[in-house]
């Protein structure tokens, strides 16, 4: 059933249910639940980082004092399960459900009851994996990634585990729905005129993002099914070849999940930098062939994190691995060509668009250091790679979540936010974030493993160590500042107008927040920015005129 | 695995080396990056009267500049490709056979002549090798996954349950390394270490003798 087109916006919110409960349980607008799970997700990302405060602070020195080695297991389970499953998927996934209606010109997500159900699924599984602290045996403690036979019953015994695979496999189903709503607007929900072609950027990350949704994630709920049948009915991975199997079903989701992870952050930031560059985003048709080469890259590349085994094919994963730095390359050429020739703008959602695309650079350059077999040897699940990944998702996702934040809450909320907390936000976070990663690069190179409650306090790991829990603390604080920073705006109100930032897109042709169904009326689409279309238009018949 | 007739490869070294080229290409992407974004930041400004650009591709400079990451990754992959050879190599005539079992959380070396030396993570335990001459290890694990890690020969490998996993290692240097578990284990994972105890080879059949007949 397709929802309500604008004209008749008006008698279709008379069908909602009525305000109450039911509305607020099942009220269906795409961006309320986007808004609700991005809301969860900071919820969850203010849980996990407190977490990261308490395995940072018993890291700070060697010896064991402020947590036990197995609560120490514990935590860094749902740090890492809280931040992929919990966290930055959905904030990803969030933007999507938010945006992809309004750049395309739909009314609704597609199926927006699917797209609802899918944000409950992964509210309760969040809250299941997280409700794992309170059972006897303690939560999941097998990390983000378990191994098997580690996490099958008689090695992890317990109902804190089968919490953590039910919670984990519920998030991930309910963000699977999220995914499929999102690129079933963008491929069937568009507004006459909107090819293919003229979908914005971010709308094409999206479609790239979900693609590898649709094809990944089914694999990790089987996975985790089958660890349950492992763990309670009858042993699946017992045979010889079976720990290496449970990797290869785990990896084949947990690879492309890291690009879910990212790709709508690059989207967002490409739109960020052309609108503060105020300029037409450079090199699109071969942009959107990267991301789409890249996500079919992405599904072929998983067993890279398993060189180590000694049962894969090294060769093969280190070529699609190091392939990858193609359409990377093209993305950032693309990003630095926009600003080149712009007009550029410092606001916060531009600066953190920057941050953005530096600090992801490290983990990018970093990344293809590890996808080469014989140095992943030495640095594999060390702290080379935990520091990596933190450049990727924290430095890289994190970054562009922030700036994508910045840039559409005025036409989320209708208020901006703070432009002088922005920047002490952005500035606090730059350097917490590089004072608590950038060491983790040299622990890891000299010999740190990850995953460890302590180290001896021969290893002179003692420093570098307690430098990274410094800036774990200067980064809590900037987060914080966010916080606040969403407070006080929602609270004394600077209202923004419909386009704050002079947007390209059609969500910035609404009102701020869109009404229900989003349009009251659309303007022409001549290209993948048809507001910018319509300036230069505008700008071109004042000089006819005038002269 | 390609058999190479008593080629002694130091791990240490080709890793590094390998290693120090990557990084260096790193720096240098970076610094353009970084340079190409102030250069950006500085000479474009929002300023009165500034118009940006209406250029939105430029196909030629696009598809030149996908070329040069294409030759980049193919550089990169040979020289990757060259180090494995070499890392991965194992001897069709190792002088030494070291078959090591991991367990929740500790080790046991069995040398040849039934001399097997245990530790675990309560007292970890020291393993003697001969420096210069090529080692096989055999490694298997008893329950978990473990990873045998030794930084200093910049190598690990995984050790499975129900298989085994072999490889050959130099030591080079004498003295004491360390070694890790650096797969997660369980409960005592931060726990589970090991030295590694190089002599030349004639002090390491002194070590062997030693050790002959104890547990």
């Amino acid at each position: 059933m397709r929802p309500a087109p604008p004209d008749t916006a008006a008698g279709a919110v008379a069908a909602e249910p009525p305000a109450g409960l039911l509305t607020w349980v099942a009220g269906a607008d795409h961006k309320v639940t986007s808004l609700r799970t991005a809301g969860a997700a900071l919820i969850f990302f203010v849980l996990s980082g407190a977490i990261a405060l308490v395995m940072r602070s018993e890291l700070a020195q060697p010896g064991l004092q402020v947590v036990s080695d197995g609560t120490y297991n514990e935590l860094f389970t749902l740090h890492g399960s809280g931040m992929i499953y919990l966290v930055i998927t959905p904030l990803a996934l969030a933007l999507g459900a938010y945006f992809v209606p309004l750049q395309v010109g739909a009314p609704e997500i597609a199926w927006a009851r699917l797209a609802l159900s899918g944000f409950w699924i992964y509210v309760l599984g969040g809250a299941t994996m997280f409700a794992g602290f309170l059972t006897d045996q303690g939560s999941g403690r097998n990390g983000w990634a378990p191994t098997y036979p580690l996490s099958g019953d008689h090695w992890t015994p317990g109902i804190g585990m089968d919490m953590w695979v039910l919670g984990t496999s519920m998030a991930v189903i309910g963000m699977f729905l999220l995914g499929v709503c999102v690129l079933a607007t963008a491929l069937r929900e568009r507004t006459p005129g909107m090819t293919l072609l003229r979908m914005p950027p971010f709308t094409w990350s999206m479609v790239a993002t979900c693609l590898m949704v649709v094809t990944s994630f089914p694999v990790l709920i089987g996975a985790m099914g089958l660890l349950e049948w492992d763990r309670h009915v009858s042993p699946v991975f017992d045979a010889a070849g079976g720990p290496a199997l449970f990797q290869h079903l785990f990896w084949f989701y947990g690879h492309p999940v890291v690009y879910v992870m990212f790709f709508p952050f690059v989207g967002a930031v490409a739109e960020i930098v052309a609108t503060f560059s105020r300029r037409r985003f450079f090199g699109y048709s071969l942009f959107v062939v990267s991301m789409l080469l890249f996500a079919a890259l992405s599904m072929s590349v998983w067993a890279h994190h398993m060189f180590t085994t000694g049962q894969v094919e090294n060769r093969y994963y280190s070529l699609t691995s190091h392939a990858l730095i193609v359409p990377a390359g093209i993305e950032y050429f693309d990003l630095i060509a926009t600003m080149v020739g712009g007009a550029i703008l410092f606001r916060t959602p531009m600066l953190f668009a920057i941050g953005f695309i530096l600090q992801f650079l490290i983990g990018g350059l970093t990344g293809i250091v590890v996808a080469s077999p014989p140095i992943d040897y030495h640095v594999h699940d060390s702290f080379f790679v935990v520091g990596h990944f933190h450049y990727t998702l924290f430095a890289g996702s994190m970054f562009g979540f922030f700036a994508a934040a910045y840039y559409w809450f005025p036409k989320e909320t209708g208020v901006r936010l703070r432009e002088g907390l922005g920047k002490a936000h952005f500035w606090l976070l730059v350097v917490g974030t590089n004072v608590t990663f950038f060491p983790m690069f040299f622990l890891g190179f000299d010999g740190m493993q990850r995953r460890i409650a302590d180290y001896p306090s021969s290893s002179g790991f003692g420093d570098l160590n307690l430098l990274s829990t410094i800036g774990a603390f200067l980064i809590a604080v900037a987060v914080a500042i966010f916080l606040v920073n969403l407070w006080v705006s929602l609270r004394n109100r600077d209202p923004g107008g419909d386009d704050p930032w002079e947007g390209q897109t059609l969500e910035w042709a609404t009102s701020s927040p869109p009404p229900r169904f989003n349009f009251r009326g659309l303007p022409a689409i001549t290209s993948f920015a048809p507001l910018l279309d319509r300036r230069e238009g505008a700008a071109r018949r004042k000089g006819e005129v005038a002269a | 695995m390609t058999a190479v007739v008593g080629a002694l490869v130091d791990t240490r070294v080709e890793v590094q080396d390998l290693f120090d080229a990557y990084l260096w290409i790193a720096v240098a992407v970076a610094a353009i990056v970084f340079g190409a974004v102030a250069f950006a930041a500085v000479r474009y400004r929002r300023r009165p009267g500034r118009e940006p650009s209406k250029l939105s591709d430029h196909k030629r400079i696009e598809l030149a500049y996908v070329g040069l990451l294409v030759l980049i990754t193919a550089g990169l992959l040979v020289a990757t490709f060259r180090t494995e050879d070499k890392v991965d190599a194992v001897s069709s005539d190792p002088a030494l056979r070291i078959d090591v079992t991991d367990f929740q959380w500790g080790w046991t070396w069995r040398y040849p002549g039934g001399v097997s030396v245990t530790g675990n993570s309560d007292a970890p335990p020291t393993f003697a090798v001969p420096t210069g001459e090529t080692i096989r290890f055999t490694v298997r694990s008893r329950d978990v996954i473990h990873a045998f890690w030794v930084p200093e020969q910049r190598f690990k490998r995984d050790a499975f349950p129900n298989r085994t996993t072999q490889f050959d290692l130099d030591f080079d240097r004498p003295g004491m390394n360390g070694g890790v578990c650096a797969e997660f284990c369980g409960l005592r994972h931060s726990r589970m270490s090991f030295n590694v105890l190089a002599l030349s080879p004639a002090d390491f059949q002194g070590w062997l003798a030693e050790h002959r007949g104890t547990p």
